[in-house]
Protein backbone atom coordinates (compact mmCIF):
# COMPACT_ATOMS: atom_id res chain seq x y z
CA UNK A 1 0.00 0.00 0.00
CA UNK A 2 1.75 3.35 -1.35
CA UNK A 3 0.56 6.46 0.32
CA UNK A 4 1.47 10.03 -0.62
CA UNK A 5 0.90 12.71 2.11
CA UNK A 6 0.68 16.89 1.74
CA UNK A 7 0.97 17.87 5.10
CA UNK A 8 -0.27 21.61 5.14
CA UNK A 9 2.16 22.17 2.13
CA UNK A 10 2.59 25.59 0.44
CA UNK A 11 4.52 26.52 -2.66
CA UNK A 12 5.40 29.53 -3.35
CA UNK A 13 8.13 30.90 -6.99
CA UNK A 14 9.66 33.91 -6.62
CA UNK A 15 7.49 35.37 -3.53
CA UNK A 16 4.21 34.79 -5.24
CA UNK A 17 1.99 31.95 -3.47
CA UNK A 18 0.99 29.22 -6.30
CA UNK A 19 -1.13 26.95 -3.60
CA UNK A 20 -1.49 26.32 0.13
CA UNK A 21 -1.44 25.33 2.67
CA UNK A 22 -2.62 21.84 1.13
CA UNK A 23 -3.55 18.92 3.15
CA UNK A 24 -4.30 16.06 1.16
CA UNK A 25 -3.83 11.85 0.49
CA UNK A 26 -3.28 10.30 -2.24
CA UNK A 27 -3.26 6.01 -1.94
CA UNK A 28 -2.62 2.97 -4.14
CA UNK A 29 -5.51 1.35 -5.57
CA UNK A 30 -7.46 5.09 -6.50
CA UNK A 31 -6.88 7.32 -9.63
CA UNK A 32 -6.98 10.66 -8.22
CA UNK A 33 -7.54 14.29 -10.80
CA UNK A 34 -5.26 17.25 -9.81
CA UNK A 35 -7.34 20.09 -11.39
CA UNK A 36 -7.22 23.78 -12.09
CA UNK A 37 -6.40 26.69 -13.83
CA UNK A 38 -3.37 27.37 -15.82
CA UNK A 39 -0.89 28.52 -13.28
CA UNK A 40 -2.99 27.10 -10.27
CA UNK A 41 0.09 24.78 -9.44
CA UNK A 42 -0.72 21.05 -10.83
CA UNK A 43 2.68 20.25 -12.31
CA UNK A 44 4.20 21.45 -9.45
CA UNK A 45 1.82 19.27 -6.84
CA UNK A 46 3.30 16.31 -9.53
CA UNK A 47 6.67 17.18 -8.56
CA UNK A 48 5.98 17.80 -5.09
CA UNK A 49 4.52 14.34 -4.79
CA UNK A 50 7.73 12.78 -6.76
CA UNK A 51 10.20 14.66 -4.38
CA UNK A 52 11.43 16.68 -7.15
CA UNK A 53 10.91 19.81 -6.00
CA UNK A 54 10.50 20.79 -1.94
CA UNK A 55 7.68 22.50 -0.68
CA UNK A 56 7.87 26.35 0.74
CA UNK A 57 6.32 24.50 3.84
CA UNK A 58 4.81 21.81 4.87
CA UNK A 59 6.06 18.14 4.12
CA UNK A 60 5.06 15.85 0.92
CA UNK A 61 5.45 12.16 2.79
CA UNK A 62 5.74 8.87 0.73
CA UNK A 63 5.07 5.33 2.42
CA UNK A 64 5.25 1.89 1.36
CA UNK A 65 3.58 -0.27 4.16
CA UNK A 66 4.44 2.16 6.64
CA UNK A 67 8.17 2.41 5.70
CA UNK A 68 8.70 6.51 4.33
CA UNK A 69 10.23 6.47 0.92
CA UNK A 70 12.73 8.79 -0.14
CA UNK A 71 15.74 9.39 -2.64
CA UNK A 72 16.44 6.14 -4.81
CA UNK A 73 13.94 3.99 -2.83
CA UNK A 74 10.88 6.61 -4.28
CA UNK A 75 12.33 6.66 -7.72
CA UNK A 76 12.33 2.92 -8.17
CA UNK A 77 8.91 2.88 -7.51
CA UNK A 78 7.67 6.03 -9.78
CA UNK A 79 7.66 7.25 -13.22
CA UNK A 80 5.85 10.11 -14.67
CA UNK A 81 4.35 11.27 -18.03
CA UNK A 82 5.14 14.84 -18.12
CA UNK A 83 5.03 17.53 -21.02
CA UNK A 84 8.66 18.31 -19.85
CA UNK A 85 9.95 14.61 -20.24
CA UNK A 86 11.70 14.34 -23.19
CA UNK A 87 13.29 11.19 -25.31
CA UNK A 88 16.95 11.45 -26.20
CA UNK A 89 16.91 12.78 -30.06
CA UNK A 90 19.29 11.31 -31.42
CA UNK A 91 18.63 7.64 -30.13
CA UNK A 92 15.76 5.69 -31.89
CA UNK A 93 12.36 4.61 -29.83
CA UNK A 94 13.80 1.26 -28.54
CA UNK A 95 16.95 2.82 -27.86
CA UNK A 96 15.36 5.67 -25.71
CA UNK A 97 13.63 2.65 -24.13
CA UNK A 98 16.70 0.11 -23.48
CA UNK A 99 18.17 3.19 -21.96
CA UNK A 100 15.57 4.18 -19.14
CA UNK A 101 14.30 0.96 -18.13
CA UNK A 102 17.87 -0.50 -18.24
CA UNK A 103 18.93 1.91 -15.99
CA UNK A 104 15.64 0.43 -13.89
CA UNK A 105 17.23 -3.17 -14.25
CA UNK A 106 14.38 -4.44 -16.85
CA UNK A 107 15.14 -5.89 -20.34
CA UNK A 108 12.60 -5.92 -23.06
CA UNK A 109 12.85 -8.55 -25.61
CA UNK A 110 11.61 -8.30 -29.04
CA UNK A 111 8.04 -9.67 -28.59
CA UNK A 112 7.80 -8.04 -24.77
CA UNK A 113 8.91 -4.89 -27.05
CA UNK A 114 6.35 -5.40 -30.02
CA UNK A 115 3.59 -6.28 -27.31
CA UNK A 116 4.07 -2.96 -25.80
CA UNK A 117 3.91 -0.61 -28.94
CA UNK A 118 0.98 -2.84 -30.22
CA UNK A 119 -0.55 -1.73 -26.51
CA UNK A 120 0.22 2.02 -26.77
CA UNK A 121 -0.95 1.66 -30.40
CA UNK A 122 2.54 2.78 -32.17
CA UNK A 123 3.16 1.17 -35.09
CA UNK A 124 6.86 0.13 -35.66
CA UNK A 125 7.55 0.45 -39.27
CA UNK A 126 6.84 4.25 -38.57
CA UNK A 127 9.06 4.23 -35.42
CA UNK A 128 11.46 1.85 -36.93
CA UNK A 129 15.09 3.24 -36.85
CA UNK A 130 14.05 6.78 -36.89
CA UNK A 131 15.25 9.03 -33.74
CA UNK A 132 13.14 10.18 -31.06
CA UNK A 133 13.57 14.05 -32.22
CA UNK A 134 11.79 13.22 -35.35
CA UNK A 135 8.94 11.65 -33.71
CA UNK A 136 5.36 13.64 -33.88
CA UNK A 137 4.19 14.99 -30.38
CA UNK A 138 1.44 12.19 -29.93
CA UNK A 139 3.99 9.38 -31.14
CA UNK A 140 6.18 11.23 -28.11
CA UNK A 141 3.50 10.53 -25.76
CA UNK A 142 2.38 7.34 -26.76
CA UNK A 143 6.25 6.49 -26.22
CA UNK A 144 6.39 7.72 -22.75
CA UNK A 145 3.53 5.77 -21.87
CA UNK A 146 5.10 2.72 -23.33
CA UNK A 147 8.09 3.59 -20.74
CA UNK A 148 5.50 3.73 -18.16
CA UNK A 149 4.27 1.03 -18.80
CA UNK A 150 7.14 -1.20 -19.17
CA UNK A 151 8.36 0.37 -16.02
CA UNK A 152 6.43 -1.73 -13.37
CA UNK A 153 6.20 1.59 -11.34
CA UNK A 154 3.51 1.54 -8.53
CA UNK A 155 3.19 5.08 -8.45
CA UNK A 156 2.16 6.85 -11.81
CA UNK A 157 1.94 10.50 -11.99
CA UNK A 158 0.59 12.26 -15.05
CA UNK A 159 0.47 15.38 -16.33
CA UNK A 160 -1.71 16.33 -19.43
CA UNK A 161 -1.21 12.81 -20.32
CA UNK A 162 -3.87 12.87 -23.09
CA UNK A 163 -2.30 16.57 -24.59
CA UNK A 164 -1.19 16.08 -27.97
CA UNK A 165 -3.67 12.89 -28.29
CA UNK A 166 -6.60 11.92 -30.60
CA UNK A 167 -9.46 10.25 -29.58
CA UNK A 168 -8.07 6.91 -29.33
CA UNK A 169 -5.12 8.05 -27.53
CA UNK A 170 -7.04 9.55 -24.81
CA UNK A 171 -9.08 6.69 -24.24
CA UNK A 172 -6.18 4.65 -23.82
CA UNK A 173 -4.69 6.68 -21.20
CA UNK A 174 -7.93 6.60 -19.72
CA UNK A 175 -7.90 2.54 -19.64
CA UNK A 176 -4.53 2.44 -18.55
CA UNK A 177 -5.14 4.61 -15.83
CA UNK A 178 -7.68 2.40 -14.98
CA UNK A 179 -6.42 -0.48 -15.15
CA UNK A 180 -3.43 0.48 -12.99
CA UNK A 181 -5.38 1.49 -10.13
CA UNK A 182 -7.42 -1.76 -10.32
CA UNK A 183 -4.18 -3.69 -9.84
CA UNK A 184 -3.61 -1.40 -6.97
CA UNK A 185 -1.15 1.23 -8.23
CA UNK A 186 -1.56 4.92 -6.99
CA UNK A 187 -2.69 7.21 -9.86
CA UNK A 188 -2.83 10.58 -10.11
CA UNK A 189 -3.17 12.95 -13.08
CA UNK A 190 -3.29 16.74 -13.25
CA UNK A 191 -5.85 17.69 -16.52
CA UNK A 192 -7.63 20.26 -17.73
CA UNK A 193 -9.89 17.54 -19.27
CA UNK A 194 -13.14 16.95 -18.33
CA UNK A 195 -13.70 13.37 -19.52
CA UNK A 196 -10.03 12.72 -17.67
CA UNK A 197 -11.94 14.30 -14.60
CA UNK A 198 -14.65 12.33 -14.57
CA UNK A 199 -12.48 8.39 -15.00
CA UNK A 200 -11.01 9.76 -11.75
CA UNK A 201 -12.00 8.57 -8.70
CA UNK A 202 -11.67 11.42 -6.49
CA UNK A 203 -10.25 15.28 -7.19
CA UNK A 204 -8.01 17.72 -5.71
CA UNK A 205 -9.26 21.49 -7.33
CA UNK A 206 -6.36 23.58 -7.16
CA UNK A 207 -8.15 27.32 -6.86
CA UNK A 208 -5.22 29.34 -7.31
CA UNK A 209 -4.42 32.46 -5.53
CA UNK B 1 13.48 -5.15 -9.90
CA UNK B 2 17.21 -3.87 -8.73
CA UNK B 3 19.99 -2.59 -11.15
CA UNK B 4 23.40 -3.19 -10.26
CA UNK B 5 25.69 0.12 -9.72
CA UNK B 6 27.90 -1.01 -12.73
CA UNK B 7 25.47 -2.33 -15.43
CA UNK B 8 23.94 1.51 -14.69
CA UNK B 9 27.45 3.45 -15.29
CA UNK B 10 28.02 0.69 -18.66
CA UNK B 11 24.39 2.26 -19.63
CA UNK B 12 24.90 5.81 -19.10
CA UNK B 13 28.60 5.32 -20.67
CA UNK B 14 27.09 3.45 -24.05
CA UNK B 15 24.44 6.72 -24.12
CA UNK B 16 27.21 8.53 -23.94
CA UNK B 17 28.99 7.98 -26.06
CA UNK B 18 26.19 6.95 -28.90
CA UNK B 19 24.64 10.13 -28.38
CA UNK B 20 28.29 11.83 -28.87
CA UNK B 21 29.39 10.42 -31.57
CA UNK B 22 25.66 10.75 -33.34
CA UNK B 23 25.87 14.67 -32.74
CA UNK B 24 29.79 14.94 -32.52
CA UNK B 25 29.51 18.51 -30.98
CA UNK B 26 31.74 18.04 -28.32
CA UNK B 27 34.10 16.03 -29.85
CA UNK B 28 34.30 18.86 -32.97
CA UNK B 29 34.60 21.22 -30.12
CA UNK B 30 37.48 20.04 -28.19
CA UNK B 31 39.94 18.68 -31.15
CA UNK B 32 39.77 21.35 -33.26
CA UNK B 33 40.41 23.70 -30.03
CA UNK B 34 43.48 21.58 -29.36
CA UNK B 35 44.05 21.60 -33.22
CA UNK B 36 43.34 25.31 -33.42
CA UNK B 37 46.28 26.08 -30.19
CA UNK B 38 48.83 23.76 -31.35
CA UNK B 39 48.96 25.09 -34.79
CA UNK B 40 49.04 28.25 -33.56
CA UNK B 41 51.88 27.59 -30.76
CA UNK B 42 53.69 25.05 -33.81
CA UNK B 43 53.55 27.80 -36.01
CA UNK B 44 54.80 30.60 -33.76
CA UNK B 45 57.63 28.81 -32.96
CA UNK B 46 58.82 28.36 -36.68
CA UNK B 47 61.40 25.51 -35.34
CA UNK B 48 62.35 27.15 -32.49
CA UNK B 49 63.29 25.41 -29.01
CA UNK B 50 61.63 25.58 -25.86
CA UNK B 51 62.47 24.79 -22.37
CA UNK B 52 60.84 21.11 -21.10
CA UNK B 53 59.05 23.09 -18.34
CA UNK B 54 57.43 25.80 -21.20
CA UNK B 55 56.49 22.82 -23.38
CA UNK B 56 54.59 21.25 -20.60
CA UNK B 57 53.15 24.08 -19.87
CA UNK B 58 52.05 24.52 -22.96
CA UNK B 59 50.40 20.98 -23.28
CA UNK B 60 48.63 21.15 -20.26
CA UNK B 61 47.19 24.80 -21.32
CA UNK B 62 45.86 22.75 -24.71
CA UNK B 63 44.41 19.74 -22.79
CA UNK B 64 42.84 21.84 -19.93
CA UNK B 65 41.65 24.61 -22.11
CA UNK B 66 39.95 21.82 -24.63
CA UNK B 67 38.50 19.98 -21.51
CA UNK B 68 36.84 23.14 -21.14
CA UNK B 69 35.25 23.13 -24.37
CA UNK B 70 33.92 20.12 -24.24
CA UNK B 71 33.49 18.42 -20.81
CA UNK B 72 30.90 20.67 -19.22
CA UNK B 73 28.39 19.59 -21.52
CA UNK B 74 27.88 16.10 -19.99
CA UNK B 75 24.88 17.59 -17.96
CA UNK B 76 24.20 20.92 -19.80
CA UNK B 77 23.49 18.90 -23.03
CA UNK B 78 20.74 17.12 -20.98
CA UNK B 79 19.30 20.12 -19.54
CA UNK B 80 19.25 21.60 -23.11
CA UNK B 81 17.35 19.41 -24.87
CA UNK B 82 15.54 18.16 -21.95
CA UNK B 83 16.07 15.03 -21.26
CA UNK B 84 17.73 15.45 -17.60
CA UNK B 85 14.13 15.07 -16.07
CA UNK B 86 13.87 11.47 -17.35
CA UNK B 87 17.56 10.53 -16.07
CA UNK B 88 16.48 12.29 -12.71
CA UNK B 89 13.17 9.85 -12.70
CA UNK B 90 15.32 6.85 -14.27
CA UNK B 91 18.66 6.73 -13.21
CA UNK B 92 20.74 5.62 -9.97
CA UNK B 93 22.64 9.14 -8.72
CA UNK B 94 25.87 7.33 -8.50
CA UNK B 95 25.02 5.29 -12.22
CA UNK B 96 24.66 8.76 -13.86
CA UNK B 97 27.66 10.66 -12.15
CA UNK B 98 30.00 7.48 -12.47
CA UNK B 99 29.13 6.49 -15.89
CA UNK B 100 28.97 10.05 -17.26
CA UNK B 101 32.70 10.63 -15.63
CA UNK B 102 34.37 7.56 -17.11
CA UNK B 103 32.74 8.92 -20.51
CA UNK B 104 34.74 12.16 -19.86
CA UNK B 105 37.63 10.64 -19.13
CA UNK B 106 37.36 8.02 -22.44
CA UNK B 107 36.84 11.57 -24.08
CA UNK B 108 40.09 13.28 -22.53
CA UNK B 109 42.30 10.10 -23.14
CA UNK B 110 41.28 10.13 -26.96
CA UNK B 111 41.90 14.14 -27.11
CA UNK B 112 45.31 13.21 -25.20
CA UNK B 113 46.05 10.29 -27.26
CA UNK B 114 45.12 12.64 -30.66
CA UNK B 115 47.38 15.94 -29.42
CA UNK B 116 49.93 14.19 -27.43
CA UNK B 117 51.79 12.72 -30.47
CA UNK B 118 51.53 15.53 -32.63
CA UNK B 119 52.42 18.09 -30.00
CA UNK B 120 55.59 15.73 -29.96
CA UNK B 121 56.40 16.09 -33.52
CA UNK B 122 55.24 19.66 -34.41
CA UNK B 123 57.34 21.11 -31.62
CA UNK B 124 60.24 18.74 -32.31
CA UNK B 125 59.85 17.46 -28.17
CA UNK B 126 62.43 15.23 -26.97
CA UNK B 127 60.33 12.42 -24.54
CA UNK B 128 63.14 11.12 -22.98
CA UNK B 129 60.72 9.03 -19.94
CA UNK B 130 57.62 8.10 -22.18
CA UNK B 131 56.31 5.68 -19.09
CA UNK B 132 55.89 8.81 -16.60
CA UNK B 133 54.36 11.02 -19.59
CA UNK B 134 51.55 8.10 -20.54
CA UNK B 135 50.87 8.39 -16.34
CA UNK B 136 51.11 11.68 -15.63
CA UNK B 137 48.10 12.07 -18.81
CA UNK B 138 46.13 8.81 -17.87
CA UNK B 139 45.87 11.03 -14.03
CA UNK B 140 45.44 14.22 -15.14
CA UNK B 141 42.68 13.37 -17.54
CA UNK B 142 41.32 10.98 -14.84
CA UNK B 143 41.64 14.66 -12.48
CA UNK B 144 39.78 16.37 -15.49
CA UNK B 145 36.80 13.89 -15.81
CA UNK B 146 36.55 14.14 -11.69
CA UNK B 147 36.03 17.38 -11.22
CA UNK B 148 34.74 18.43 -14.76
CA UNK B 149 31.71 16.10 -14.41
CA UNK B 150 31.03 17.52 -10.68
CA UNK B 151 31.13 20.96 -11.77
CA UNK B 152 29.60 20.30 -15.03
CA UNK B 153 26.68 19.02 -12.33
CA UNK B 154 26.75 21.69 -9.96
CA UNK B 155 26.98 24.47 -12.69
CA UNK B 156 23.75 23.23 -14.68
CA UNK B 157 20.34 25.13 -14.79
CA UNK B 158 23.01 28.28 -14.23
CA UNK B 159 22.12 31.35 -16.42
CA UNK B 160 26.14 31.80 -17.20
CA UNK B 161 26.78 28.26 -17.26
CA UNK B 162 30.15 28.52 -19.07
CA UNK B 163 31.49 30.83 -17.57
CA UNK B 164 30.64 29.33 -13.80
CA UNK B 165 31.89 26.61 -15.23
CA UNK B 166 35.51 27.95 -16.18
CA UNK B 167 35.78 29.48 -12.85
CA UNK B 168 34.72 27.14 -10.61
CA UNK B 169 36.55 24.65 -13.14
CA UNK B 170 40.52 26.26 -11.95
CA UNK B 171 40.85 26.20 -8.42
CA UNK B 172 39.62 22.74 -8.55
CA UNK B 173 42.07 21.67 -10.76
CA UNK B 174 45.37 23.57 -10.03
CA UNK B 175 46.19 20.51 -7.34
CA UNK B 176 46.33 18.88 -10.62
CA UNK B 177 47.22 20.40 -13.06
CA UNK B 178 50.74 21.83 -11.12
CA UNK B 179 52.29 18.45 -10.57
CA UNK B 180 51.35 17.36 -13.99
CA UNK B 181 53.29 20.04 -15.78
CA UNK B 182 55.94 19.27 -13.95
CA UNK B 183 56.03 15.75 -13.99
CA UNK B 184 55.93 16.59 -17.75
CA UNK B 185 58.61 18.41 -17.87
CA UNK B 186 60.73 15.66 -16.31
CA UNK B 187 59.67 13.47 -19.07
CA UNK B 188 60.84 15.93 -21.64
CA UNK B 189 63.99 15.71 -20.05
CA UNK B 190 63.61 18.88 -17.38
CA UNK B 191 64.85 17.27 -14.55
CA UNK B 192 63.98 14.52 -12.25
CA UNK B 193 60.23 13.97 -11.64
CA UNK B 194 59.88 13.08 -7.92
CA UNK B 195 57.20 9.82 -7.97
CA UNK B 196 55.48 11.95 -5.26
CA UNK B 197 54.08 14.17 -7.31
CA UNK B 198 52.75 11.36 -9.19
CA UNK B 199 50.97 9.40 -6.22
CA UNK B 200 49.96 13.07 -4.45
CA UNK B 201 48.37 13.06 -8.34
CA UNK B 202 46.49 9.88 -8.19
CA UNK B 203 45.78 10.54 -4.32
CA UNK B 204 43.71 14.05 -5.19
CA UNK B 205 42.09 12.30 -8.50
CA UNK B 206 40.66 9.58 -5.63
CA UNK B 207 39.60 12.78 -3.45
CA UNK B 208 37.50 14.45 -6.18
CA UNK B 209 36.09 10.77 -7.17
CA UNK B 210 34.63 10.24 -4.05
CA UNK B 211 34.12 13.74 -2.90
CA UNK B 212 32.22 13.97 -6.32
CA UNK B 213 30.40 10.71 -5.12
CA UNK B 214 29.40 12.24 -2.10
CA UNK B 215 27.96 15.46 -2.82
CA UNK B 216 26.10 13.92 -5.79
CA UNK B 217 23.29 12.50 -3.96
CA UNK B 218 22.74 16.05 -2.74
CA UNK B 219 22.08 17.05 -5.93
CA UNK B 220 20.43 14.26 -7.62
CA UNK B 221 17.45 13.90 -4.70
CA UNK B 222 15.64 17.05 -3.49
CA UNK B 223 14.57 14.51 -0.09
Amino acid sequence: MVTIRFEAVTQCFHGRTIFGPLQAELASGRVVAVTGQNGSGKSTLLKLAAHLLLPTAGSVVVTADGRALKGDSLRRRMAMVTPELRFYPRLTARENMDFLLGLRGITLDEIAYRALLNRVELREQEIGTAFAGEFSTGMRQRLKLAVLLASGADIWLLDEPGANLDMAGRKLIVREARQAADEGRLVCWATNDEREEAAADAAIHLAGH
Amino acid sequence: MQQSIWQGIKLVFRKELVAGLRFKAAWAAMLMFALTTLACVSMAMQGGMLEPRLLAALLWIILFFASLAGADRVFADEDTVGTLLALRIYGRSQAVLMGKMLYTFFLMVVLATFITPLFVLLLDVTVTVPGLLVGVLLLGCGGIAAAGTLVAALTTGANIHSSLFSILMLPVILPVFLPAISLSAASFGGGEGAISYLAGMGLYDLILVVGASLLFDYLWYED
